[in-house]
């Protein structure tokens, strides 16, 4: 037999069983987000304290599982994970798990884990059933800035789920204690000063990250597009999102705004940003546009 | 394996050595009754000091609070020791007292359940209470003071401390506000980040003020300032709650932009703060959440004020709402605490059964060690010097396996067998009572 029929032979054997692999991760992921979601929600709706070992190993280890599949996505197509619509909810997925993970080890908050790993699950969800067998060879994602450009745009797409989260959170109290009618969310949810911060402080990461995006993604653009990258309707609405964010994030910080306005705001802000992770994406970009 | 958690009714599967419970509460008896019968450090010990010394007392506990007074005797003997103890503790200090009715008599498995619940706070005044967790413990304190306490009450009593303390980690007991001053304090603690650093305005300087003062300040609290109609009132308020600022009624509003929580409590006909001088207020005051609660009937804030931004108003009914809410979870987790007490009850049970007849198995093991001294004594006379240590190894070895048996199942306290009967037919072969 010939060496390089052999050798052939084993790479196909490898690249089977790495499909094997990342097969079994796409069913596997959002399961054990599901199964972290349920845990989570199992300490905020229950009455037990204590046990609640579980939910934070649970939630390491479908991490870990996480961060190997991505890696292994972009080993296995040797480009940055980020070429279909599906491996860019994975990413922005496994983004909003490490967000919470990050804030729940700095010991601030366990309440909220069962709000936010529900919008990882969900993620992780559709990318699983967006997913296509063969994603698309696409020389851009071989250029490091353009993945800088990409990786910062999930990061700050991430920090908006979750400042909508605590948006989402801090409404919800604030009007329990404004009609004085409670719900099992009082005395469960950390305090509404406390979700606020927690709010401004994920818009805040989410704006400087955006920006960094929008000047990494105009720098490469101009390098391969020239002008011709202006016309991109995702180009727009980004701008403009990232415009009303920052507007949001001015008008808190100069106090015309208090926790509820800009709680509002991050939760149009979040419909913008899914708008325009799926939509645009899909129907309105050749730039952007995973095809 | 954990052991078996039997339900309230069921039996034990390993019997409790002989426990006799003598008590009075705040439901078998009214507070006229209850201050006779309390007792202090010094008598207190007195008492334990007295009943110790009665036949057929082996180890006394008293647990006396403002809701309860109750004896917990571990017994040899039966016969007579419950018309003394009742004499000794209960009707000395109140003779005119007819028994029937007002105390209760609890014995073995029952008394021991009794203050597994009394300590878990199923049986104090407000569900779950945790003072009481720390009055069981203090009375251990006294109880160890008079040389009262021997291993079954000291096991039962570590059983007791652990319920509590897992009935209050594990369960929901002791969670949520149930008097005003804590719903105060759980309102303020779901809006600010914390409490030390905040401050409040006090409109009233009366009952309920000091019972909302005193829950924010043993919750960190330090800053208050009170405004009273009467100065006078104000003063004393002052005098109970050092370092709080005084300030004139008519200059209430102008604490407003300094503190972050008012609670009204004046009686007062008309609105002591107004709608209009609130969204002054939170218009000048720097900016943040402001939490007022009218404690007044009739009531003492406009009920406007509730549109006003980032001002959240309560008054009786949303407390009363909070505590209703609260009281009615914590009655739900009695079947959850009625668990953790099973288990630790059984846990006690295969513990003290061991531990009652601890002195018979020291006393047979200590004559056979006699016999074994005696007979060894007269034999190595007669032995070879490098004998000596060989015969003192086998003898050893024979007696402590001779007995191991027996001491084992006196030891266990045969559920099979009855345990006094056991324990009785060992003193008579191994002809334990003449010693």
């Amino acid at each position: 037999m010939a060496p390089g029929l052999g050798s052939n032979r084993s790479k196909l054997r490898d690249t089977e069983t790495v499909d094997t692999i990342l097969n079994i991760a796409v069913v596997l992921l959002p399961l054990l987000y599901l199964l972290a979601t349920v845990v989570y929600g199992v300490l905020f709706f229950g009455s037990r304290q204590g046990g609640d070992g579980l939910g934070p190993l649970l939630l390491r280890g479908t991490l870990a599982l996480h961060f190997a599949y991505l890696l292994l996505l972009t080993l296995r197509w040797n480009q940055f994970p980020a070429a279909t619509v599906s491996q860019a909810l994975s990413a922005l997925a496994f983004s909003v798990a490490v967000v919470y993970a990050l804030v729940e080890w700095r010991g601030r908050e366990r309440a909220t884990g069962f709000w936010l790993l529900s919008l990882a699950f969900l993620f992780e969800l559709l990318s699983s059933l967006l997913r296509t067998p063969n994603p698309p060879d696409r020389d851009i994602l071989h250029s490091p800035l353009f993945a800088t450009h990409v990786s910062l745009g999930l990061l700050g797409y991430a920090a908006f789920v979750v400042a909508a989260s605590y948006g989402f959170l801090f409404l919800r109290l604030y009007h329990e204690l404004k009609r004085s009618r409670f719900s099992t969310f009082f005395g469960k949810l950390p305090p509404l000063e406390v979700l606020e911060r927690m709010m401004t402080g994920a818009l805040l990461a989410g704006f400087v990250a955006l920006t960094g995006a929008v000047v990494t993604g105009a720098v490469w653009a101009q390098q391969v597009f020239e002008s011709r990258w202006l016309a991109d309707p995702k180009i727009a609405f980004t701008v403009i999102t990232w415009a009303f964010y920052g507007l949001a994030l001015l008008l808190h910080r100069t106090r015309h705004w208090q926790g509820r306005q800009t709680a509002m705001a991050s939760l149009a802000g979040f419909a913008a940003v899914l708008f325009s992770l799926v939509a645009i994406n899909l129907f309105f970009t050749d730039m952007h546009g995973f095809r | 394996m954990s052991a078996p958690s039997p339900a309230k009714g069921d039996r034990l599967s390993q019997p409790i050595p002989r426990l006799l419970l003598i008590g009075v509460d705040h439901r078998s008896a009214p507070i006229s009754l209850r201050e006779k019968v309390s007792y202090g450090s010094e008598d207190g010990v007195e008492l334990l000091g007295q009943l110790r010394a009665e036949t057929g007392v082996r180890e006394a506990y008293l647990l006396s609070t403002c809701n309860r007074t109750e004896i917990y005797l571990q017994l040899g003997e039966e016969a007579g020791v419950y018309a003394r103890a009742m004499g000794l503790t209960f009707l000395h200090k109140a003779p005119e007292i007819e028994p029937e009715g007002r105390f209760y008599v609890k014995r073995d498995e029952e008394a021991a359940r009794h203050l597994l619940e009394v300590a878990s706070g199923l049986h104090s005044m407000v569900l779950g209470e945790p003072e009481i967790l720390g009055q069981v413990r203090q009375a251990i304190a006294l109880a160890e003071r008079a040389e009262s306490l021997g291993p079954v009450l000291r096991r039962l009593l570590r059983a007791a401390t652990d319920t509590g303390g897992r009935a209050r980690a594990e369960t929901e007991i002791e969670r949520g506000a149930v008097s005003f001053g804590y719903a105060v304090v759980d309102l303020a603690r779901s809006i600010f980040r914390q409490l030390e650093s905040r401050g409040a305005l006090l409109l009233g300087a009366g009952e309920t003020a000091q019972q909302v003062a005193r829950s924010l300040r043993e919750k960190g609290m330090q800053r208050l300032v009170v405004a009273n109609r009467t100065r006078s009132r104000a003063e004393r308020f002052q005098e109970q709650f050092p370092g709080t600022e005084i300030l004139d009624f008519e200059s209430r509003t102008q604490a407003l932009g300094r503190c972050d929580l008012v609670v009204a409590t004046t009686g007062a006909e008309e609105a002591v703060l107004t709608a209009a001088d609130l969204t002054q207020a939170m218009r000048t005051r720097r900016p943040g959440p402001l939490l007022v609660v009218d404690l007044g009937v009739p009531r003492n804030v406009e009920t406007q004020a509730r549109q006003i931004e980032n001002l959240f108003l309560h008054d009786v009914d949303t407390l009363e709402t909070l505590i209703d809410r609260n009281l009615r979870r914590r009655r739900e987790e009695i079947p959850r605490v009625q668990e953790i007490l099973g288990r630790e009850l059984a846990h006690f049970a295969s513990a003290a059964g061991a531990l009652g007849t601890e002195p018979l198995v020291a006393q047979l093991q200590k004559r056979a060690e006699a016999i074994r001294d005696r007979e060894l004594t007269a034999s190595l006379a007669r032995l070879p010097g490098e004998h000596h240590a060989e015969v003192e190894r086998l003898t050893r070895s024979l007696v402590k396996k001779i007995l191991h048996h027996p001491s084992t199942q006196l030891r266990r306290g045969q559920a099979d067998v009855d345990g006094d009967e056991l324990a009785r037919l060992a003193r008579r072969l191994f002809q334990l009572d003449n010693e």
